[in-house]
């Protein structure tokens, strides 16, 4: 009787334990999300919050060691939770191990690699890119995930959408000063627009590849057609959504459609978008600027047809439809064709078939007794 | 020759009549050989987002070789076309140009004819000369056809030294003209010029040169007509016709 009293027991004070602990989930959960404690922060802040702290590396840089409470409470990681060994996972106590990194940059370098942890895919996806084939080949100073998106104060990358053009802009200055300049990089920074293309949107964002290889350029018309293509968004800005599929019938567009079926690692010289409209330096038509504004469009067509005259711009339908006021010989042309076809076909077929009944029905007559 | 002749007395005669000189029936050869090359190799390029003509069009090298093929034929059907116009100038100039293939009322007259023949409305076929409506259309189409096909054909090969007179709007009209017009012809040929030569008959005249008796009174009456009257005519006195 006493054991079985005591079995009531023990099973009342599991149930209690357990109700307890499923109350404790849901009361407590909710306030751990607001804020976790920050127990390894607080305690490698308490040195690595002193300004002066710094540290110097085999090779004579002299680093800072300064983490500021300020950056790192800012940052995406912190609010979570992800604390200072997330990253750096070969510290765990003080004092720490002996680093093997000759230069800050080899610091940098071995530090991020932590980043795969939690960020595999996109960190998967850098392997593949111009920057990690660059870094392959010996150029140290190739990007790193923290070069682009911080190491302690890592925020979201694209808040505000202009923030993209800043990061870039740390190398290649030359490329982001003329795409401020074009009509995409203005409507991006004067209007904070949402539709225009930023680097990332041409480039794509981890897997960056050579836009200089053959692969790049015959799927490029693509890539400007994922926006000028789409009626919705073009009409927004009067612009025509017809640019893609008029080129793609065009001598040029044909052309560049076979190669990219068939033989799309063989070089070829068809024109494509931005041979006559610029890469990053894009401007409206209409704007004294843009290499295809009436004023410029023979110098752009001269780069592949050496031999063109005056006349020769009007050899361009504009990736216009076919029209009256804009291509009149076209127009007469196409009026003429489409009632002449049918009309041959018509024609010869209903012509012959008559041949062919009244030889029939001849034959049958002359053969009858 | 003679001997045999006489053995075997059961052989037909045949009587024929000239109706093509070698120089007309090389002619032909030519524009045949140059035309079927130039659609052959033409077609896949106006195709070139079909993959059968992807499959032809193999690669970039033959892409080229096809449009050299292409331009060679190009070249040699102008020089038989600037042969025939120059030949047709120089015999009008010497007022020998026979006007045979010249389109004549009697023409139109004779296509209502036939076509009433064709409705079971009259039940007699139009008598042909020389060369009947069906003849004359197959001519002149391919006369304006092959020569629009030509001056397209050439625009758009040199585009950069014909925009430097004609105006640029001209290439792309070219260019539709070029392709349609080669389907056209395409289509005139092999419905309509195929019937008339293989399937109502088996006329191969403009390679032997020469109708038989039974198809130039069948098919050119007026012609056979006109050609018995002038040989009675001349004829010495005792011969036979």
């Amino acid at each position: 009787m006493a054991k079985r009293k005591l079995h009531r027991q023990i099973f009342g004070l599991i149930m209690a334990v357990a109700l307890v602990l499923v109350l404790g989930l849901v009361v407590v959960s909710p306030a751990h999300a607001e804020r976790p404690a920050q127990e390894t922060e607080k305690y490698c802040l308490s040195c690595h919050g002193k300004e002066d702290l710094s540290m110097t590396l085999p090779s004579g840089e002299k680093i800072s060691l300064y983490v500021s409470q300020d950056v790192i409470s800012h940052s995406v990681h912190s609010p979570l939770g992800i604390e200072c060994e997330a990253c750096h996972t070969d510290i765990s106590t003080y004092p720490h191990p002996e680093l093997p990194y000759q230069t800050a940059r080899e610091l940098s370098r071995g530090y991020y690699q932590t980043c795969e942890k939690c960020h595999y895919a996109n960190y998967e996806k850098t392997l593949d890119s111009m920057h990690a084939n660059s870094a392959e080949a010996g150029n140290l100073d190739a990007p790193i995930c923290t070069d682009c998106h911080g190491a302690h104060d890592v925020r979201p990358p694209a808040e505000p959408r202009a923030l993209i053009s800043q990061t870039c802009n740390q190398c290649h200055s030359e490329v982001v000063d003329a795409y401020r300049q074009s009509i995409h990089g203005k409507a991006l920074i004067e209007q904070d627009n949402p539709d225009v293309p930023v680097c990332t949107d041409c480039h794509s964002v981890h897997n960056i590849q050579d836009p200089r290889t053959v692969q790049f350029r015959v799927q490029s018309p693509e890539l400007c057609a994922g926006c000028h293509a789409n009626q919705a968004l073009m009409s927004k800005y009067g612009l025509s959504a017809d640019v893609y599929s008029i080129y793609k019938t065009s001598w040029h567009g044909v052309d560049v459609s076979v190669y990219k079926a068939r033989w799309p690692t063989i070089w070829h010289d068809s024109a494509v978008c931005t041979d006559c409209h610029g890469i990053h330096d894009i401007h409206t038509t209409s704007d004294p600027a843009s290499k295809v504004n009436p004023g410029n469009l023979l110098k752009t067509c001269q780069q592949c047809h050496p031999g063109a005259g005056p006349n020769w711009t009007d050899a361009w339908t504009g990736h216009n439809k076919i029209s009256l006021e804009r291509t009149p010989w076209l127009f007469y042309a196409d009026a003429f064709y489409s009632s002449f076809t049918p009309f041959v076909l018509w024609v010869c077929i209903i012509y012959v078939v008559l041949q062919i009944v009244r030889s029939i029905v001849e034959r049958v007559r002359s053969s009858l007794p | 020759m003679t001997g045999k002749r006489e053995k075997t007395t059961k052989v037909k005669h045949v009587r024929t009549f000239q109706r093509f000189q070698v120089g007309q029936r090389w002619e032909h050869l030519m524009l045949f050989l140059s035309a079927a090359v130039l659609m052959l190799t033409g077609l896949p390029q106006k195709y070139r987002d079909f993959s059968w003509s992807q499959d032809l069009l193999s690669s970039p090298e033959r892409l080229e070789f096809i449009r050299q093929i292409h331009h060679i034929a190009a070249i040699i059907l102008a020089l038989e076309a600037i042969y025939h116009i120059g030949r047709a100038i120089y015999l009008m100039a010497r007022r020998k140009l026979p006007g045979d293939m010249l389109p004549v009322w009697q023409d139109v007259v004779d296509a209502g004819h036939m076509i009433q023949y064709l409705l079971f409305i009259r039940k007699d076929k139009p008598k042909f000369g020389r060369y009947n409506f069906e003849q004359k259309v197959t001519y002149w189409f391919i006369f304006f056809g092959f020569l629009l096909m030509g001056i397209s054909g050439f625009i758009i090969w040199f585009p950069e030294f014909f925009t430097q007179f004609l105006p640029g709007g001209a290439v792309p009209a070219a260019k539709l003209a070029h392709s349609t017009e080669s389907i056209i012809a395409t289509i005139f040929i092999l419905i309509w010029h195929f019937y008339h030569v293989h399937i109502e008959r088996l006329n191969l005249s403009i390679f032997t040169g020469r109708l038989s008796e039974d198809e130039m009174r069948e098919f050119h009456a007026k012609e056979y007509e006109r050609l018995n009257r002038i040989t009675t005519k001349n004829a010495q006195p005792g011969e036979k016709p």
